[in-house]
């Protein structure tokens, strides 16, 4: 059975049709990129799929259930945890409590247990930081677990991010452009760190990201999206040799005048 | 086209008035029809027997005696809510920021116009002059009033907000509620230097408290008064002139066109070559202006100002901007008037329609509860569009 | 240049036995002057200001523990005794401080600006006001007309009973409240509170028709108290009467003893705000407050985290408002103005939004500056007025001032000041909300590798 699958799923913002009529499934345990050209409308369908935006049609289901009557945080305990974009932390919490709120959904402590401090709370408090310290290695990070998030350099607050987003263990990681503006090394290592994430927990991943290296390094499968609408599907070596894709990725230039028109 | 001549356009001065005789006539007629079926509907019941034994009129017509005086009277101070809102949404719409310190700034203009009309009256000027002189003086005060109001608004933005525009959504408008809070202070601190008194009246003067009468309608045995006090009339057509003024300065000259570029992305807007910390000025400046004529027409229609009047007036105006749609100037029209008519009516009839039991003495608070409502069923206003938040 | 010269003496003598022996001398030197002098507010401040000391040297726990016991819980009470003043100002102080220590939870800590928080302390106040009086059998009376020996409703010991109730109830009413509004941003919340302040004390001022349920404007009076037992009376005669100079009434006692239940409140507050900041509520409000988006994609309800800020802060006025009432035995609607709660506000912003230190002493500055300085200052004009000085060089007449300008009358521009100048400079606050360093013993070993 598919972990995620979509149906004709669809946002418009008042004329611009964002995503459009975007099908698509999602087999647990793959790595799955989603490229395609600026404003494809990638980041408004991962903000569709987490329950930022709400659909304007369509149909999400993820793990047997429908996610379309869900608020974002319910969508994020069912096991869809993301990166955003523009990295979003928590800048003036310490690098251990952006991974602790990771975790929230699976933190217990009852208000009798956290005024009393009992020992449940207790040692599910330090559990949580333990494995909260263990996610901050796990991505490559030592050292720095009370920085502030905003204190720490570009590269490693991306990875801080994932750390974040593992820690609630999730069934389906959404990355959005984890490597954009990462160095050649950075974004090797990084490229590691997500086949790691996969084969070592068995989590499902789907990535937004425009550095072609590491698409076509890391994805078992990959999607293209042109002006919301998926315009091809298939392994990176079919889409390498798709004309579609090379006309939106190559056009661009000439089609430049078009997205405009089509933007205003 | 050539930017530099401009053609009046013809349409933008003629559209909102069309809108406000909608919104006006709408508003009345939908809330005359409320008040008179809720009167059918009482007039049987207790509450028509009480009036029946008091006053020897049934709930029904005493509900249709007062309408006409009702609808006018909500009009007027729906004329001056609306003049106030347009100063917190156009604020709003630029800048997502609520300006809190807008209602003093409307006080400032009251008490500046007070001041002078005060001044003119001690030199003896008011009680010789003539009709038209007194319209003069008049039209004086409320131009005085704009400019300081408007200078203040422009100073307060430069000083106590723009340092603050980078920081998070509260800390402007917690500066704001200070610069409110000090204003008040300080107003009362000059009134009470300079004057000795900081209740200040408006003088009386002209024929601004004469009524019109336009006659007597017959209503079975009784006779409904139809009359409107020039005050009222002056105060409802300066109000209409200014919201035709602003809506033309926005909708139809570039300085509107970079304010409205400014509101829907200030960053691309400052690319396009928009100076954009003088757009904010000058929106700054029109709030003040506005406010502080509203200031000065709130006080001859009411007389009696103090440094604290600005307080109800500001967030039944803040209360109206959000029920139209906060950030839409069309809709703080609505919504001023739309409030303005509600509180009249809810002030003129909830004591007769609950028998005393909650009368006019809860009409300040009724903007509230009307503000909750509209939060919880159409937070995006009357007039507003939703905007999602952008990840 | 100054600054840091004064924080390099600061440095220079906050390290081994000085700050034992210059907090002890702080106290003895405040005890002393409040003792030897006491009319004056100068030495009163001396004393009060050996809180900040013991707050700000470097000591041993335990000795500040034990130091601020015997400060709060003995020192205070005698000279609070001697001169009920310094108490009443005191206590004011810390009724302040609960009721900034609580808002500090909402604004602070969750980022949601309440604008009409005294409304909560009204709910406290006013239901042990209605309970705790006769106001029952005066419901069907208007104001002024009851007959005179009405009995009350419940004994002045449910007063205790009522603590616990004004919190349910409190909290009730933050959670209707909030339900609506949390939903919305954060800027429309603090106009919709606002307005939710000026409903509240509306109906306190009118809801003396249909059924008299508050008595309007002139308020509730008379509210009882909990019982004061002779006994205790007597003891602290006994073991204070020398100290104090003259026998200590019952009427003083049951000041010391609301002092008592304010400084309980307070720690209780501390207690619970500093528990639940270290779990992950606390954690979800200050990542709800720094990026709501962020947040609620990692799993955090929005508005149930808003809600329990909202409800726990709104709890604890609550409290402090029954407190409040059974203190005054007096509650009209003048206590529970828009301009209280900007005065709390203004208390948070200047202790620092989210520091609990900060909340206190934010209130306490605001407190004196208000009921010590400023009415200090009005005296003195007054008293300036009075006499025959002129200002020199101008050649102004005290006299010729005009009343207006008493400085106890200019409490907003004081606020408006303070939350100006607070977050043009100092955003943060006196005391900046400091989050807590963890051990992280595992990755400290990886570090040093
Ligand atoms: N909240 C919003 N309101 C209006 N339009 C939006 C909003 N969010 C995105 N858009 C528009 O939707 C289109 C798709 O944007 P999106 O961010 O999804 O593109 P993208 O594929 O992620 O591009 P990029 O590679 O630059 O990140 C763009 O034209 C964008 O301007
Ligand atoms: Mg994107």
């Amino acid at each position: 059975m598919a972990l995620l699958e979509t149906i004709d799923i669809t946002k418009v913002f008042g004329g611009l049709t964002a995503v459009n009529k975007v099908n698509f499934k999602l087999e647990p345990g793959q790595i799955v990129s989603i490229i395609g050209p600026n404003g494809a409308g990638k980041t408004t369908f991962f903000n569709t799929l987490t329950g930022i935006y709400s659909p304007d049609g369509g149909e999400i289901n993820f793990n047997g259930r429908s996610l379309l009557k869900l608020r974002p945080d319910q969508i994020a305990a069912r096991g869809i945890s993301r990166t955003f974009q523009n990295i979003r932390l928590f800048g003036e919490m310490s690098v251990i409590e952006n991974i602790l709120v990771g975790m929230h959904v699976h933190l217990r402590q009852s208000p009798i247990a956290t005024l009393l401090h009992l020992k449940g709370f207790k040692n599910e408090e330090a559990e949580a930081e333990n494995k909260a310290v263990e996610l901050m290695h796990y991505v490559g990070l030592r050292g720095v677990g009370n920085e502030l998030a905003k204190n720490l350099p570009y590269g490693a607050q991306r990875r801080l991010e994932i750390a974040r987003a593992l820690a609630a263990d999730p069934l389906l990681l959404l990355l959005d452009e984890p490597a954009a503006g990462m160095n050649p090394q950075e974004t090797e290592d990084v490229t590691k760190l997500f086949r790691s994430i996969r084969d070592d927990r068995g989590t499902t991943i789907l990535l937004i990201e425009h550095d072609m290296r590491v698409v076509m390094n890391i994805s078992e499968h990959i999607i293209v999206m042109d002006y919301g609408e998926k315009i091809a599907e298939g392994t990176p070596a079919e889409i390498r040799s798709n004309p579609r894709v090379i006309e939106a990725y190559l056009g661009r230039g000439a089609v430049a005048g078009q997205h405009e028109e089509k933007l205003s | 086209m050539n930017r530099f001549v401009q053609s009046i356009n013809v349409n933008e001065l003629i559209r909102p008035l069309g809108q406000l005789m909608v919104f006006s006539l709408g508003s009345a007629i939908a809330l005359s029809g409320i008040a008179l079926m809720l009167a059918l509907v009482l007039d049987q019941t207790a509450v028509g027997l009480a009036l029946q034994d008091k006053y020897n009129v049934t709930l029904y017509t005493y509900t249709l005696i007062n309408l006409p005086q009702v609808v006018i009277d909500g009009l007027t101070i729906g004329f001056v809510y609306a003049a106030i809102a347009l100063g917190y949404t156009m604020v709003y719409g630029v800048l997502e920021f609520i300006n809190f310190a807008h209602s003093e700034i409307f006080a400032v203009g009251a008490f500046i116009g007070v001041e002078f009309l005060i001044a003119m009256d001690s030199s003896g000027l008011l009680r010789s002059a003539s009709i038209g002189m007194s319209y003069l003086l008049l039209i004086l005060a409320i131009l005085l009033g704009m400019v300081a109001a408007g200078g203040l608004a422009v100073t307060v933005e430069r000083v106590a907000y723009r340092p603050l525009r980078g920081a998070s959504r509260l800390v402007p408008l917690i500066s704001a509620i200070g610069v409110s809070f000090l204003l008040q202070d300080v107003i009362r601190l000059v009134e009470g230097l300079t004057t000795g008194d900081f209740n200040r009246i408006f003088p009386s003067f002209g024929n601004f408290d004469q009524r019109l009468n336009f006659g007597k309608l017959a209503l079975g045995a009784t006779n409904i008064n139809l009359g409107i006090s020039i005050k009222s009339i002056i105060v409802i057509v300066a109000a209409m002139l200014m919201l035709i003024g602003l809506n033309y300065l926005v909708n139809a000259t570039r300085i509107g066109k970079a304010i409205r570029a400014v509101a829907q992305d200030r960053h691309t807007a400052s690319l396009m070559g928009i100076n954009v910390n003088r757009i904010i000025s000058i929106t700054f400046l029109v709030g003040g202006l506005l406010g502080g004529a509203a200031g000065v027409l709130y006080a001859l229609k009411f007389t009696r100002i103090d440094p604290f009047v600005g307080f109800f007036p500001g967030l039944k105006a803040f209360a109206a901007a959000v029920l139209g749609g906060i950030g839409n100037l069309t809709g703080a029209l609505l919504g001023g008037i739309v409030l303005g008519m509600l509180e009249t009516f809810a002030g003129s009839y909830m004591g007769v329609f609950t028998m005393g039991a909650a009368g006019s003495e809860y009409k300040d608070i009724f903007a509230f509860s009307i503000l909750i409502l509209v939060l919880i069923f159409r937070p995006q206003g009357l007039m507003g569009e939703n905007v999602g938040q952008k990840a | 240049m100054i600054s840091m010269t004064i924080r390099q003496l600061f440095e220079q003598i906050n390290r081994g036995y000085w700050p034992y022996a210059i907090i002890l001398a702080h106290i003895v030197l405040g005890t002393a002057m409040v003792y030897s002098t006491p009319r004056s507010s100068i030495a009163f401040l001396v004393l009060i200001t050996s809180f900040f000391s013991l707050y700000y040297f470097k000591a041993d726990i335990r000795f500040k523990i034990i130091v601020g016991a015997i400060l709060a819980l003995i020192v205070i009470p005698i000279v609070g005794v001697r001169n009920i003043f310094y108490l009443e100002v005191i206590f004011q102080v810390c009724v302040f401080a609960a009721l900034a220590l609580g808002l500090n939870i909402v604004v602070g800590f969750a980022g949601l600006l309440d604008l009409g928080y005294v409304a909560f302390y009204a709910v406290g106040a006013y239901l042990w006001a209605f309970f705790g009086s006769q106001q029952f059998y005066v419901l069907h009376f208007a104001p002024g007309t009851q007959p005179s020996n009405l009995p009350f409703l419940l004994p002045g010991d449910a007063f205790y009973l009522f603590l616990f109730l004004a919190i349910i109830v409190a909290a009730f009413t933050g959670i209707l409240l909030g339900l609506p509004v949390l939903r919305l941003r954060g800027d429309y919340l603090a106009i919709v509170t606002l307005g939710f302040g000026e409903v509240i004390r509306v109906l306190a001022n009118n809801l003396d028709k249909p059924l008299n349920f508050t008595n309007g404007p002139q308020g509730i009076t008379p509210i009882q108290r909990p019982t004061m037992p002779e006994t205790v009376v007597e003891w602290f005669n006994n073991v204070f009467g020398g100290m104090i100079g003259h026998k200590a009434s019952t009427a003083d006692l049951y000041n010391v003893m609301f002092y008592f239940f304010a400084l309980m409140v307070i720690i209780v507050i501390i207690f619970v705000t500093r528990r639940v900041d270290d779990s992950k509520i606390g954690r979800a409000w200050t990542a709800v407050r720094e990026d709501e988006t962020a947040a609620i994609a990692m799993g955090i309800p929005l508005v149930r985290m808003k809600l329990a800020a909202f409800a726990l802060g709104a709890s604890f006025a609550g409290v402090m408002g029954v407190l409040l009432a059974a203190s005054r035995t007096f509650i009209s609607p003048e206590s529970f103005s828009f301009m209280q709660s900007i005065g709390v506000l203004s208390m948070v912003i200047l202790g620092g939004s989210g520091s609990i230190p900060g909340a206190i002493l934010g209130a306490a500055t605001v407190t004196l500056l208000n009921l010590q300085i400023l009415q200090g200052f009005s005296l003195y004009l007054s008293e300036l007025r009075q006499s025959d000085a002129v200002i020199p060089l101008i050649n102004f007449a005290w006299r010729d001032l005009s009343t207006q300008l008493d400085p106890a009358k200019y409490q907003r521009l004081l606020f408006g000041l303070i939350l100006i100048l607070m977050m043009i400079f100092r955003p943060g606050g006196l005391i900046p909300a400091k989050r807590r360093k963890r051990r992280l013993a595992s990755d400290q070993a990886t570090a040093e590798q």
